[in-house]
């Protein structure tokens, strides 16, 4: 019975009479295993940064979002159709704190940038979409009572959204996004918080420190800015550029939360300023009722509204808060499961991601057991003479079948150990861009606390698995070349030679 | 040491029935160096290859040294091949990809022997055969007399009773051919081999003891050869070998 090791230099030399074939054999094998391993290599990484980076919802556990859920009416209108018809009004968030579990209620509790300069020209005609606030009251309850019991000596500036933007420039001592290493490095230093329209309108007011309010700019004044944010605009980022509600501070740290924290005098100035914000948003105009139809989604009348904010009391489970919520035919949002929603979806696209990856993997080794299937064919019927005279020699069947089978599992273990680690290079580069791309995209400086520091992971189990999985199809792929060879004629072999 | 009873081969080609061996019957002792001569078609590659166990017959018994092979599965006639038979071939049947050495050795890697010992034991035959210096050559390095002296050390490597040797001479000169022959009784006289000669040639076959006479499948009585065997001229040696031309033309004397 021939020694393993000596079976499997027999394999290797006779690989070397098709080199070529061989070579394609394991770049096959190699690229049908790089995408699997890319693909595994990443999924895992790309998924924790997205749900790191991607979970957006600010919503505190003692809270709850509802909201109203359109749908459209039937001819036939049932009850539960009327009740998921119906808005959010005052009367029903009196009758939601009348229940043992809530604390307070309000509508909307969102605080959006306001076009002021719009609103200052024609406050009820602006925009609905800027003029989206909330009542200060209940923010500020509820900031006092969670955060600021938390954080001596400062106020969670409560900015919520995508609106400030936290970017410093080393050249000009303005935020930027720099690499989230340099994050912690910000605490202590003098910034500039602009919080306003996104796309850098040109200022028509300033805010007097003296007087504490804000001032119409002259003709004059606003040229000379314009000639200002043109001389930037090349430079920076347009964002840098928010002219609305300019706040100078210094950062004194970061909550435990996602909150940036301030020192107590420009916090408050700025919740002042979003109090301002807020009135000037209740000046939007009020809408006429419209009606659709039968068929038709209705518009909220005077007085209704679409989302509003339900406060539990300290230590409430929320759940049967929410279900009564859902009953009535309401949208109800809690941390706990808008984050559940949240993860669902992106483990649903993961899934996808990989499947695609796996099935184009797939498919790829598929054609390199093909082509293994006929680079061992072609090296058998290369090799008949050298069979004849191996079998002449002493070698039993099971001896010339293992020779071409280890071949052909050679070839495949070359293949996928050469795929494995190329498929790490790539994931390697890729989770780097990926990381570099996304840290040029955010510039929440809570955010990119959250940004790993690689999406790269290397699991193990999945990397034995497919080199099993490799020699077993590569097996299979040598299994009738094998047979073949094994059962070759050494009478008729040795005749040919 | 062989024994054929009553062996028939027959193999269809071209839906004809042929018949490559007939009724064939042999009993040759241990040590023997018998030549099987007959014209092409005869039938000796065949009767060889039954007596190797590389071809089953259609009838008959075949004994070898005690063992007989048709009732011996894939595992054991493989193994007897390997410790009992050593081949010949007319081409000599080197692979390219292997030097002198490990061509040598190759028996030994299909009898499970230790890359060591393997290689021990072709570098001994070799340096015995003249051709320590041509270990690492590959065969397109190597002259015809040094190839089949090089296939005559693998076909003794795992120490066989039996040589086969088919038409060693075929492809070789005259001379290098008387050589071959010459080192094949040898072998047979100083090992007690049994050595089993298929050839044409009468000159070749005058180096056995018995000529064996085969026709349409058909074996006569075995008789001694008609010829006495060459003697070889010294200035025509060409292949290096251990043992002295004067020696050698000595014992083919």
């Amino acid at each position: 019975m021939i020694r393993r090791r000596d079976q499997i230099r027999l394999s290797v030399r006779k690989i070397g009479l098709r080199r070529k074939r061989a070579v394609f054999s394991i770049i096959s094998v190699a690229l049908g295993i790089l995408v699997v391993v890319t693909v595994n290599s990443l999924v895992s990484g790309i998924r924790d940064l997205v749900i790191r980076t991607g979970f957006t919802e600010e919503i505190d556990k003692d809270v709850i979002r509802v909201t109203h859920t359109p749908r459209h009416y039937g001819d036939e209108e049932s009850s539960s159709s009327r009740k998921r018809a119906q808005f959010l009004s005052d009367e029903l968030l009196a009758e939601f704190c009348e229940w043992k579990e809530v604390e307070a209620a309000a509508p909307e509790i969102r605080i959006q940038p306001v076009n002021v300069e719009a609103l200052a020209e024609s406050p009820r005609a602006a925009s609905h979409d800027y003029a989206m606030g909330a009542p200060e009251a209940l923010i500020c309850r509820y900031a006092d009572a969670r955060e600021l019991a938390a954080c001596e000596g400062v106020i969670p500036l409560v900015l919520g959204e995508r609106f400030v933007k936290l970017r410093y420039h080393e050249r000009t001592s303005k935020f930027e996004l720099e690499d989230p290493a340099r994050v912690q490095s910000w605490i202590g230093r003098d910034v500039t918080l602009r919080v306003g329209d996104p796309m850098g309108q040109l200022e028509r007011f300033r805010y007097d420190y003296d007087k504490k309010q804000w001032l119409r700019l002259s003709e004059e004044e606003i040229a000379q800015r314009r000639k200002h944010i043109e001389s930037y605009e090349g430079e920076f980022d347009k964002m840098i550029h928010n002219r609305l509600l300019t706040l100078k501070g210094r950062v004194v740290g970061f909550c435990p939360g996602t909150r940036l924290l301030m020192p107590e005098e420009p916090a408050r100035l700025c919740a002042k300023w979003l109090k301002q914000r807020n009135d000037l948003a209740r000046l939007r105009p009020v809408e006429p009722p419209a009606e659709y139809g039968p068929h038709g989604r209705r518009a909220p009348r005077e007085g209704e509204f679409t989302r509003a904010t339900v406060l539990l009391k300290a230590g409430t489970n929320p759940e049967p808060v929410v279900k009564r919520l859902k009953e009535m035919g309401f949208g109800a949002t809690t941390r706990q499961n808008a984050f559940e929603s949240f993860l669902k979806e992106v483990d649903t696209a993961m899934k996808i991601v990989k499947r695609i990856g796996y099935a184009f993997g797939g498919v790829l080794l598929l054609l390199a057991c093909g082509l293994l299937w006929s680079t061992t064919s072609r090296i058998v019927s290369d090799s008949r003479a050298d069979i004849g005279l191996f079998r002449a020699l002493g070698a039993t069947k099971g001896d010339v079948r293992r020779l071409f089978l280890t071949e052909t599992v050679f070839l495949g273990a070359l293949g996928t150990l050469v795929g494995i680690f190329l498929g790490w290079t790539a994931a390697y580069w890729i989770s780097r861009l990926v990381l570099h791309i996304a840290a040029g995209e955010i510039s929440d400086p809570e955010e990119m606390l959250m940004i790993p520091r690689s999406l790269f992971s290397v699991d193990w189990t999945r990397c034995a698995l497919l080199l099993a999985g490799a020699a077993a199809v590569s097996l299979l792929a040598g299994l009738w070349p094998a047979n073949r060879a094994a059962n070759v004629d050494p009478v008729k072999a040795l005749k040919r030679e | 040491m062989i024994r054929l009873d009553n062996v028939s081969v027959t193999y269809r080609l071209k839906g004809e029935s042929v018949e490559a061996l007939r009724n064939a019957s042999l009993a040759l002792d241990g040590g023997s160096f018998v030549a099987i001569m007959g014209p092409s078609g005869s039938g000796k590659t065949t009767l060889i290859q039954v007596i190797a166990g590389l071809l089953t017959p259609t009838a008959g018994n075949v004994i070898v040294s005690g063992q007989n092979l048709r009732q011996l599965d894939d595992r054991a006639i493989s193994e007897f091949r390997n410790r009992t038979i050593g081949f010949v071939f007319q081409f000599f049947n080197l692979p390219s990809y292997y030097t002198a050495l490990d061509n040598v050795a190759l028996p030994l890697v299909f009898a499970g022997v230790s890359e060591t010992e393997r290689r021990e034991r072709a570098r001994a035959l070799l340096d015995e055969f003249g051709l320590g210096d041509r270990a690492i050559h590959k065969p397109e390095q190597l002259s015809g007399g040094e190839a089949q002296r090089v296939a005559i050390a693998r076909a003794l490597i795992n120490n066989p009773k039996i040589i086969l040797a088919d038409e060693p001479t075929g492809n070789l000169d005259r001379d290098t051919g008387f050589r071959v022959m010459a080192l094949l009784q040898r072998i047979n006289r100083e090992r007690n081999v049994t050595v089993l000669l298929v050839t044409h040639d009468e000159k070749a076959a005058a180096f056995a003891d018995r000529v064996l006479r085969i026709e349409k499948g058909a074996l006569a009585a075995s008789l001694p050869p008609p010829l006495s065997p060459p003697t070889i001229p010294v200035n025509q040696r060409n292949d290096r070998s251990s043992d002295s031309p004067v020696d050698l033309q000595e014992r083919v004397s």
